[in-house]
């Protein structure tokens, strides 16, 4: 046997530390990625609530340039906010299940104010279809964080809104958000169950499948 | 977050940390021992030592003649060398084609019985004061054995391994392969600089006589005795030394059904020394081998297992997953048709994900390296090269499967085979 061999102790120290310093700060980066995520998600919210304010604006026009001159601006504006809509909350769905480290307040403050947004977004789509004799339909979807089929209903509903583009608007809410419109709406629907769905203002607290959906909703529409 | 996306997170992070800690070891060898990277101007020996080349062979017709003809060949006193070939009961033309060779020894087995059983047999009539083992599929350049005896005036020095290189990769794979083996030039000249060298290439490295029977010549026993003998030449307390100017080459396995039954053996070997030498792991008595190198080759040997089998789970999810959304929209596969446009902003923010930074610093990381090896191992880097650094995306992946199905094989005990 020869002598003891001589190790690098300090070597290994230095690899440790500069390791951890890269490694730390690739989840900083990470985490500021997030962060961008989510100010993107708000842009696109304020966004969001200037087009409906904008909604609201043209309604009053109905009353003083009657339905003929003002039924066709109001809706463009509601395709077109519909399409940013469900588009967001999609992207808001997604950002609350995969990101890892969060600002969780001001997450479920996005979430509020977004929802309270989609709630009066449905009332005055509602309103224009009685105003305007028009017809389209409109599928509000309530969803939680412990239901089984939720992700399978939204996969669907995403589908009907990909196939049948302006027949269909849907409105996704989240039923365990702590918000008073969002509650209003439970106990008026009686809705203790997820996924649950109200199609053309009828209440259903059961999945859907495609076909079921289909059957229900108006697609002879133009 | 459910438990299994939180179990997933976890390995990941470990695992990266493990990958950027080793990458970073390497960088601070080569920052703290750059000088040993420069090739030395070889300080003849005063006395130049006798030399004993030991050549296993088995079915080897195709490829000894060139090997025996660059031995031959060797810048080196003949009357200090000595050539011999252990035919281990070949069936094909091998001996026949040996005898025509004028100068070279034949010692044959009556059945096969191994590559180290060949080794130790030829060792006990060897002349040499120096021991040099060739596969039969391998050759050198003329000057390797001038250029690295000198190393043996170091009475600690027990043996000196080459740089080795493939000998003209064509296909695909071949010049993947050989990617890797430059890259280990870089790194067998790093572990040469920590004193950490724990395997001895088959491929014309040089061992001194003495200390070979000393310990005991080769494990007749073992799916790598070129790891085997390095190890326990360390675990004696001798050096292991390289040169990065002694070039010898090597055929590679041409096709993934042989390179992976060449990697089984090696990995399962690798796994199977890791375990017979246990003792070592984390003993700052055997210096950075003990304390770095072989504790953290097992466990990146783990982090690649585990973030093989997270992978494969991921994509049977996302499989799964994929067909029970078909079957819910009634298999309408139109649907990736109207809805093409992408989202570039989205896309970006989605896909730069802390895992995807990691994979990122690993890959600039990798591609110093693999540059560094281009270097140092006098390879002129060219842009159609270029295609060489897919071997940081590819081969991780191939050597992924691999070293799972090792680790399978040795935990079930899958019956060894050569």
């Amino acid at each position: 046997m020869l002598g003891k061999k001589q190790f690098d102790l300090g070597m290994i120290i230095t690899a440790l530390i500069i390791s951890s310093l890269l490694f730390i700060s690739g989840i900083f980066v990470g985490y500021s990625i997030n962060q961008e995520k989510l100010s993107s998600i708000e842009k696109t919210i304020r966004e969001i609530i200037s087009d409906i304010q904008n909604f609201q604006l043209q309604f009053l026009f109905i009353d003083i340039l009657g339905k003929n001159a003002t039924c066709p601006f109001l809706m463009d504006t509601l395709y077109e906010i519909n399409k940013k809509s469900y588009e967001i909350g999609l992207r808001l769905e997604s950002y609350g299940k995969e990101s890892e480290i969060k600002d969780y307040n001001e997450f479920l403050n996005q979430k509020r104010e977004y929802s309270r947004l989609l709630i009066n977004y449905w009332l005055l789509s509602n309103k224009l279809k009685k105003s305007c004799k028009t017809d389209f339909n409109t599928i509000v979807y309530f969803y939680s964080r412990e239901c089984e089929r939720c992700d399978d209903q939204a996969f669907i509903l995403t589908y009907l809104k990909k196939t049948h583009g302006e027949k269909v608007l849907v409105f996704a809410l989240d039923g365990d958000l702590d918000e008073p419109s969002i509650k209003v709406l439970k106990i008026n629907y009686n809705i203790t169950s997820y996924p649950y769905l109200i199609v053309n203002e009828k209440g259903f607290a059961q999945f859907m499948s495609k076909n079921d959906l289909e059957s229900l909703l108006n697609l002879n529409i133009i | 977050m459910s438990t299994i996306q939180f179990i997933t997170m976890i390995v990941n992070y470990v695992a990266w940390y493990i990958f950027v800690f080793i990458a970073v070891m390497w960088m601070l060898v080569l920052f703290n021992y750059g000088e040993k990277f420069k090739v030395e101007k070889h300080k003849k020996p005063k006395k130049l030592p006798t030399v004993s080349i030991l050549v296993p062979a088995h079915n080897e017709e195709k490829n000894i003649e060139m090997t025996l003809n660059s031995l031959l060949n060797l810048k080196y006193p003949k009357g200090l060398l000595e050539i011999i070939v252990i035919d281990d009961a070949s069936t094909d033309r091998t001996i026949e084609i040996v005898k025509n060779f004028r100068g070279v020894k034949l010692i044959r087995n009556k059945k096969n019985m191994g590559k180290a059983y060949s080794l130790n047999k030829a060792l006990k009539i060897a002349k040499g004061e120096i021991i040099a083992c060739i596969d039969a599929d391998s050759f050198v350049e003329r000057d390797i054995l001038i250029k690295m005896v000198g190393d043996f005036e170091d009475p600690k020095v027990a043996s000196v391994t080459p740089a080795l290189k493939v000998f003209k990769p064509r296909t695909f794979l071949e010049k993947i392969q050989a990617t890797e083996y430059l890259l280990n030039i870089f790194l067998r000249k790093s572990l040469d600089a920590i004193d950490a060298i724990h395997v001895t290439p088959g491929v014309f490295s040089l061992y001194r006589k003495k200390v070979l029977e000393e310990i005991g010549g080769f494990d007749e026993d073992n799916l790598t005795e070129d790891m085997e003998i390095a190890l326990r030449i360390q675990n004696a307390g001798y050096k292991i030394t390289n040169k990065l100017d002694a070039v010898s080459y090597t055929l590679c396995p041409p096709n993934l059904r042989s390179l992976f039954k060449q990697r089984l053996r090696w990995y399962r070997g690798a796994l199977q020394n890791t375990a017979k030498y246990k003792h070592m792991l984390f003993k700052p008595h055997y210096g950075n081998l003990g304390v770095f190198l072989l504790p953290f080759n097992f466990i990146s040997i783990m982090a690649v297992i585990a973030i093989f089998l997270l992978m494969l789970w991921n994509f049977a999810d996302s499989i799964w997953k994929f067909l029970w959304q078909m079957h819910l929209i009634n298999w309408d596969f139109m649907i990736f048709f109207r809805d093409m446009k992408i989202d570039l902003e989205n896309f970006m923010l989605n896909t730069m994900t802390t895992p995807t930074i990691f994979m990122l610093i690993g890959m600039l990381l990798g591609s110093y390296l693999l540059l560094k090896s281009f270097n140092v191992s006098q390879e002129k880097f060219r842009l159609h090269k270029l295609g060489y650094f897919t071997y940081l995306i590819i081969y991780p992946l191939i050597m992924m499967v691999f070293w799972f199905t090792a680790m399978i094989c040795e935990i079930f005990r899958v019956k060894r085979k050569w």
